[in-house]
């Protein structure tokens, strides 16, 4: 920076004098800027360059295998979040993705299981932000409320009649207990594995999950489960990485670059369906 | 039993909360501290972004999205405020440093994207757009301490237009390229068709479309303005149907209703209400979101900030000394020109948003432009307070004819003929015109209604304008005008009226005999020749096709 303030007050001194010279100081200038800059970053625009825990490979953690619309297939490789790691991949210069299946309470204390990211239908909340950094979000839906077939509610007074399941991880359970407010008291489990198994087995009426993970449930088992409306404002569901990882820059700026050239909505289409026809029930809270 | 029970406030409510109070108290708190207010509201939004005490969530969805109308907005009045007239009156060497000011600082750019930084063109190219823009912050100092007139200070204003409308094409070449999914070829068509219907829609159609609704309904203000919002957003949408970024369709827009919307007039003051109290700053808490001290602090953020600080400033001097010399401007003009063309705002903050949004650029680079963004605006406003002392104020410089005009009328309002010859007159140079009704001490006050009237018939001749109606002779307060020297030009709705000649141009419409719209001139000797054709030439162009003209120069005053 000295050495430019140095060489710009030349090259003023000099075009006063005589222009001609003062261009050759300009062209002096910038090879000036270029060398003071050329030590100073190594990076994209974007961000750093992203460095794979496995050369070549994306890893990628997730804890619901498989979760109906968002990984789905024999290996895995069909749904929203596996197709996003697929096109995620490309975009960071990697050949393969790598899936592995890491419990969802490790996932939120911030444990991915040497993976480089999480796809894992996570909500970034201020205590999970302590343990993992969390990009831009690459869906924001309403929460949808999946009731066991024959259990319906189209206002807030009937939904307050339903048996609920919440799950202690979920961040959707203080939305049940402040808009809903069952009156009975849910029935509270550890995780959404354990609520879904408490609604098959017909010991709770409906579950709070966020709208698109409802509907492509409600489409995997259409003979036990069905999506009878959303309420609330939307939260986000974002890609995870370890806490202070330097791939968050980068990883980032390539979900907002999905988002702006819309494969992101091209992936919600084909996999997760239209929100839009589900219901909206207005609730009290 | 608990028969009270106090709730943590959550929601929207308090989410518009803290977001006023930051738009209230950021400002406020720092220019206490001698900093642009601009910056405190950016700080404030970091404050309560999720980076800060997390009042707005990271998936806060309605902080942003009315922060990208802010933005839209922002582009709009950048757009709206720039002087055409400087443009033309100063074209040649306003359109050299305009040319200077976006290349030279664009080279800069590429060469250091590319070469330095080793980043891919789309993103070296935007960083081009970034160093070349400018915003004119310093302005209103340089012309209230008599500067306007000095040709390097209006041709630095002028230069403004075309570097703006250069960086903003780069824009949208490359925002539209990054997220269309066609072949390069086929994109690159799209917005080459896209920018050229801006151009023309903008320039041509809109503001005839909006010219006509406001002479229909612009007596009403609420409708009025919204009028000018729908304007704005319908060439945002255009622009997005080429696949073009909406903020180059408002600026477009902006540059299209320039001469509609008057600085001084009463419909940029509602403009400039609601973005000063309202959009703008909600577009900076916006950007403050993404402010992360934890990034900006960092020795790469900080060096890849000093580097850019350096290329952009950098730039802009090279091109406003090569421009100066070339021109024959002394080095305290070019230092005018400096301060004129360094600070980086509006223009900026919008590539910059728009390379965060498509993914182009990362939180590092956006937190260094922001240091860039303090930094700029605190060199130009330091180099501002030396230019005022250094350079002579021009008390005498020549005014735009139409710049404002005023029309002095008899209690039973302005005709419209003189109504019809002030937007003719002032709309050339973007000006604006005012209406002082004068009536008898004996005389009633006229009743709301009445004034109500007055003023429907005005707005449906295009008038742009306030009313104030005043108790004395209609030759007092013409000699008033005169005296004070505010108006550019009056207009005197009397036959009858006779003054000496002076300094500021006096028409007087001579309304009898019916269905002979004429005007007489009064104008001394410095006047002359040539305002005397320019005022003609403009009635000429318009609807007054039967004004008879008539030059008096040495009419005894009444």
């Amino acid at each position: 920076v000295l050495s430019f303030c140095a060489a710009l007050i030349g090259f003023v001194r000099e075009l006063d004098r005589r222009p001609g010279r003062g261009l050759m100081v300009a062209a002096l200038l910038g090879a000036v800027v270029f060398a003071t800059s050329g030590c100073s970053v190594e990076k994209d625009a974007a961000g750093p360059s992203f460095e794979p825990a496995t050369p070549g490979t994306l890893t990628v953690a997730t804890a619901f295998l498989p979760a109906p619309g968002f990984w789905q297939g024999v290996v895995h490789r069909d749904g929203f979040e596996a197709h996003l790691a697929a096109v995620l991949a490309e975009r960071l210069g990697l050949d393969r993705v790598h899936v592995v299946h890491v419990p969802f309470a490790a996932i939120v204390r911030g444990d991915l299981g040497g993976a480089d990211v999480a796809l894992s239908q996570l909500t970034p909340t201020r205590e999970r932000e302590r343990q993992l950094d969390f990009t831009t979000p690459y869906l924001i839906d309403s929460p949808g409320i999946l009731a066991r077939r024959g259990v319906e509610a189209a206002d807030a007074k009937t939904l307050r009649g339903l048996r609920w399941v919440v799950s202690r991880a979920s961040t959707l359970t203080p939305i049940v207990m402040d808009a809903v407010r069952p009156s009975a008291a849910p029935l509270v489990v550890v995780d959404r594995t354990q609520a879904l198994r408490v609604l098959r087995r017909g010991r709770a009426d409906a579950l709070l999950l966020d709208l698109p993970v409802a509907l492509g449930l409600a489409r995997a088992e259409a003979a036990r489960f069905h999506v009878i409306g959303q309420i609330g404002d939307g939260e986000g569901l974002a890609v995870a990485l370890p806490a202070g990882s330097r791939n968050a820059e980068i990883v980032d700026s390539e979900v907002r670059a999905l988002a702006a050239d819309r494969t992101i909505a091209r992936l919600e289409s084909r996999w997760l369906g239209n929100t839009d026809d589900v219901p909206l029930i207005l609730t009290e809270g | 039993m608990n028969f009270v029970a106090f709730e943590a406030p959550s929601g929207t409510d308090l989410e518009f909360l803290v977001l006023f109070a930051v738009i209230l108290l950021g400002p406020i708190v720092f220019t206490r501290l001698g900093l642009p207010g601009l910056i405190g509201v950016l700080l404030g939004g970091f404050a309560i972004g999720p980076h800060g005490l997390g009042l707005i969530a990271a998936g806060n969805e309605t902080v942003p999205a009315l922060g990208h109308f802010g933005l839209l907005y922002l582009m709009f009045v950048a757009g709206l405020e720039l002087d055409l007239h400087m443009l033309k009156a100063y074209r040649g060497t306003a359109v050299m440093l305009g040319l200077l000011a976006f290349v030279i600082p664009f080279a800069i750019g590429l060469c250091v994207g590319f070469f330095a930084l080793g980043w891919s063109v789309p993103a070296t190219c935007l960083l081009g757009a970034l160093f070349s823009s400018h915003t004119l912050i310093v302005y209103p100092t340089l012309r209230d301490a008599g500067l306007g007139g000095n040709p390097a200070v209006a041709s630095a204003v002028g230069a403004t237009v075309l570097t703006d409308t250069l960086a903003l094409s780069v824009l949208a070449v490359v925002a539209g390229t990054e997220t269309a999914s066609g072949s390069a070829a086929g994109v690159l068509i799209e917005i080459a068709i896209g920018l050229v219907v801006l151009v023309v829609v903008g320039w041509l159609v809109l503001p005839r479309v909006v010219d006509l609704v406001l002479r229909r309904s612009g007596a009403d203000r609420v409708a009025r303005y919204i009028m000018i919002v729908v304007a704005l957003l319908f060439m945002a949408t255009l622009a997005h149907v080429f696949g073009i970024e909406g903020i180059v369709g408002a600026f477009f827009a902006g540059l299209g209703l320039n001469r509609l919307v008057p600085n001084e007039g009463p419909s940029m003051e509602q403009v400039e209400f609601f973005g000063a109290a309202v959009f703008v700053p909600v577009f900076l808490v916006s950007i403050g979101l993404i402010l992360d001290p934890s990034v900006m602090f960092r020795a790469d953020t900080l060096g890849l900030a000093a580097l850019i600080c350096v290329g952009a400033l950098g730039g802009k001097a090279i091109a406003c000394w090569l421009a100066g010399a070339l021109r024959g401007f002394s080095w305290r003009e070019r230092a005018a020109m400096y301060a004129l063309t360094a600070p980086q705002a509006a223009a900026t903050l919008a590539a910059t948003l728009v390379g965060f949004q498509i993914g182009l650029f990362g939180t590092t680079l956006v937190n260094a432009v922001l240091v860039l963004i303090l930094v700029s605006i605190v060199v130009a406003a330091l180099l501002t307070q030396k230019v005022v002392t250094w350079l002579p104020a021009q008390a005498g410089r020549s005014r735009p004819l139409g710049e404002n005009v005023l029309v002095v009328a008899p209690s039973t309002g302005p005709s419209d003929a003189a109504v019809r010859a002030a937007t003719l007159l002032a709309r050339p140079d973007g000006g604006h015109s005012d209406v002082i009704i004068t009536r008898a001490a004996s005389e009633p006050r006229p009743a709301a209604a009445t004034l109500r009237a007055v003023e429907m018939r005005a707005f449906r001749h295009g008038f742009e304008g306030r009313f104030r109606t005043t108790v004395g002779e209609l030759q007092d307060a013409v000699a008033n005008a005169l005296l004070t020297g505010d108006p550019s030009l009056v207009i005197v709705d009397d036959p009858t009226f006779h003054a000496s000649p002076s300094h500021v141009p006096v028409i007087v419409v001579q309304a009898t005999p019916p269905g002979a719209d004429g005007v007489r001139m009064i104008l001394d000797d410095e006047n002359g020749d040539g305002v005397s054709q320019e005022i003609s030439r403009r009635l000429a162009g318009g609807t007054l096709r039967s004004i008879r003209f008539r030059r008096r120069s040495d009419e005894a005053l009444a």
